[in-house]
């Protein structure tokens, strides 16, 4: 029988062994699907939308509450993203730990990196588009970051926001960053990056003259788990939109004594939480980029600083051949979660 | 994997069944569109059941979001209130210039004497400018009785008084802890303080603390009740700078309005404070005073006169009189053109009263509605010096117990 759009865009079979949840954590295709609720709630949101400074945070008090099933959509949307933050992170380092990183996926894996900096950035700007008193901070700070660049950094200030006042500008460039620039770019790496998960022969797997288990599963049932990890997702993230709804401030005061950045908002998003621990110890460039993007950089040649891997090893959790890589990546993820926590 | 399949497919079907449930039980929305802003909100929603604040700032002029801030479109109660301008009292005076200000609302011309936020701000009652100076130099921190600090810091350039500014009482600040305990325990009282604790003292701050009696109600009728959540509650004791209540226990309007040592005529008690005492003295002039004795004013012979002077009057023949304009905001006198008032010493019209044809004057309560009839002393059997018109000469006579 010939396979469906759907169906013929997985192999015809995969081995059975990492095809099972604990192998892979179903974290890759979980992204897949995260971002596909983002684009479809997002488009949603747009229709209410409004981007321009004055009425911004109303159009999303109005959505929130006037709009039928508008606290849905926005709940879906705001925990997808965060929740794609996670789930990359728990893809990546699932990769590293099986050490799926190694040649010919060398490439594939600077792809998925350049995907997790765009999931950040998109949950970044997409934060921004609320311009309401909790944004304020974040902004002033996110850009400001960037005016401490040497050579480029005025240029990338302007870039990034348009230039001039800040608060007032940069609105319509995040936004269009976030539903264009950006999501034009994610998608594309990620059908590349998918592209590329097949080319490379699929889930890392040892070659066939050392592998202990030889069963395969068909894409038939490869698409029935894929369709269960979905329910399963959806379910989830619906119980959080129901339970745990999108955090939401008082539009931006207009009154000449109402202070730009209120302490009571002087908080990072959470994901940059922890960046904004270091940024109290000193120099911005130093500790709120410099810093940062070595710890990137560092993440992102893993695969070239660590590339040895015993041929009977690839694909299992913890081989032993690959030790650094995983010390590697467990102290940089230890240095994130303290910092984001001791951040009061 | 099938059955899997089929279990959370059925699963996520209850979700979506949660989910409109969910919806199904938030509250109808219910939108007022106030005449004056134009923009809808959603404040009545949940707050339907409250009364109409006065009949001169009806909601579906107003609004709410105009006078208490708010953020008007929101439904849920966290966000709703998260802006309001003074938590539940908008005439708060940290806030009352965004809240009740605006060239056409309480913060307008002197000219057309709409100077209410300015007045009230450097009002004796706000600024306490006299009772700390008073203190200050009472215990060696100032050398004389110029007012250097007020409640919260003012300044007014157009001053008549001498005094351009006050800067900020902070007791911690002082040196000497009696002046220290006086800011703790003493300042307590008036439109710029949170109240004591005590049902007695109950009252809220800013505006409302003289206008509004009861929930989310205002009004110019003030009864003698709302200024005795502050005067006549006890005494201070200067040595250990605490306050005395009073203790007893009044069951008439004669034994409540004055504590037990004061001395009062009839009319100080069946009238209300408010009958008496005019916008200026208890609201202010503009300027900033020294203390107390410089705008309180009003005497006996403000309306009876003494033996050699009749009371002041004006006869209205303006209809954009001001008269007119505070009597249509509590009108239990029905003032027309050609009629004839008091007037104080200072200009300022009675405008509760009525000067009869046969020379006697008629009088209404403000919050009583009761109608008075009285005449001038001039003619009557008084002996009272022409130069003693403080109220104790009156009360050798006149006094209740007398």
């Amino acid at each position: 029988m010939r396979p469906s759009f759907f169906h013929h865009l997985h192999p015809p079979t995969i081995p059975a062994a990492q095809a099972r949840w604990r192998h892979t954590l179903g974290a890759g295709g979980t992204a897949v699907f995260l971002m596909l609720i983002l684009g479809v709630t997002g488009i949603l949101e747009m229709f209410y939308y409004l981007p321009n400074p004055e009425d911004a945070a109303l159009s999303v008090q109005r959505i929130t509450y006037h709009v039928p099933f508008g606290w849905l959509i926005r709940n879906l949307h705001y925990w997808s993203a965060q929740m794609l933050i996670l789930v990359s992170a728990l893809h990546l380092l699932r990769v590293i730990f099986t050490a799926a990183y190694t040649s010919p996926r060398r490439f594939n894996y600077l792809l998925g990196m350049g995907l997790f900096l765009l999931a950040i950035l998109l949950d970044f700007t997409g934060y921004i588009l609320r311009w309401d008193k909790s944004i304020c901070y974040p902004l002033l700070t996110g850009t400001n970051l960037l005016k401490t660049i040497p050579l480029i950094g005025d240029a990338l200030f302007v870039i990034a926001t348009g230039g001039g006042e800040v608060c007032s500008n940069a609105l319509i460039r995040f936004y269009t960053w976030h539903i264009f620039g950006l999501t034009i770019v994610a998608v594309i790496l990620m059908a590349w990056h998918a592209f590329r998960v097949r080319r490379d022969g699929g889930i890392a797997v040892p070659p066939p003259d050392s592998r202990a288990d030889t069963a395969r599963i068909s894409r038939n049932e490869l698409v029935r788990r894929e369709a269960l990890a979905m329910l399963i997702v959806s379910i989830f993230l619906i119980l959080l939109s129901i339970f745990f709804p999108a955090p939401i401030a008082p539009a931006m005061s207009a009154s000449a004594n109402a202070s730009v950045t209120e302490s009571a908002y002087a908080r990072a998003p959470w994901f940059f939480l922890w960046i904004q621990q270091m940024l109290k110890w000193g120099d911005p460039f130093t500790f709120g980029i410099l810093i940062p993007l070595a710890a990137f950089v560092f993440v992102a040649l893993i695969p070239y600083l660590f590339p040895h891997i015993q041929k009977n090893e690839i694909g299992a959790w913890f081989p032993k051949s690959n030790r650094m890589a995983q010390i590697a990546i467990i102290i940089c993820l230890a240095c994130v979660l303290v910092l984001t926590f001791i951040n009061r | 994997m099938r059955r899997l399949l089929f279990l959370s497919s059925f699963l996520l079907l209850i979700f979506f069944l949660f989910i409109w449930w969910v919806d199904f039980r938030q509250p109808a929305p219910v939108a007022l569109i106030p005449s004056l802003s134009g923009e809808v909100e959603y404040c009545l929603t949940c707050h339907a059941d409250l009364p109409e604040i006065s009949a001169s700032h009806p909601v579906q002029i107003f609004g709410c979001v105009s006078c208490h801030g708010g953020e008007r479109l929101a439904l849920n109660a966290d966000l709703a209130h998260s802006s309001m301008r003074g938590g539940s009292n908008p005439s708060d005076l940290s806030v009352v210039a965004e809240s009740c200000g605006g060239g056409n609302c309480h913060s307008g011309s002197e000219a057309d004497d709409r100077h209410h936020i300015q007045r009230v701000t450097s009002s004796i009652q706000s600024t306490y400018a006299g009772a700390i100076a008073n203190i200050r130099f009472t215990f060696g921190a100032q050398v004389d009785l110029t007012p250097v600090f007020g409640m919260t810091s003012i300044s007014d350039n157009e001053t008549k008084t001498g005094i351009k500014s006050l800067a900020a009482f902070h007791p911690a600040d002082e040196e000497n802890p009696f002046i220290q305990k006086f800011g703790a325990e003493c300042l307590t009282c008036h439109v710029n303080a949170a109240p004591r604790e005590g049902e007695a003292y109950a009252r809220q701050t800013g505006c409302a603390a003289c206008h509004s009696v009861g929930e989310h109600q205002m009004t110019t009728a003030i009864p003698y009740t709302q200024c005795n959540a502050c005067h006549n509650r006890g005494n201070y004791d200067l040595r250990s700078m605490t306050f005395v209540e009073r203790t007893d226990r009044p069951t008439s309007r004669l034994a409540d309005y004055y504590q037990p040592i004061a001395q009062f005529t009839r009319c100080e008690y069946t009238l209300d404070c408010v009958d008496c005492h005019t916008r200026d003295e208890v609201m202010g002039d503009g300027d900033i005073h020294a203390n107390q004795k410089s705008i309180q004013y009003v005497q006996c012979k403000t309306c009876h006169g003494t033996l050699d002077e009749l009371p002041r009057t004006k006869t209205l023949t303006d209809p954009n009189d001001i008269v007119f304009r505070m009597s249509f905001l509590n009108p239990v006198m029905d003032l027309k053109l050609g009629d004839t008032v008091i007037v104080t010493e200072q200009g300022e019209p009675l405008w509760n009263t009525r000067q009869l044809p046969d020379g006697t004057f008629e009088m209404v309560g403000k919050a009583t509605k009761q109608y008075f009839t009285f005449k001038p002393v001039m003619g009557t059997a008084c002996e009272q010096k022409p130069d003693e018109q403080e109220s104790r000469y009156c009360h050798e006579c006149h006094a209740v117990e007398k």
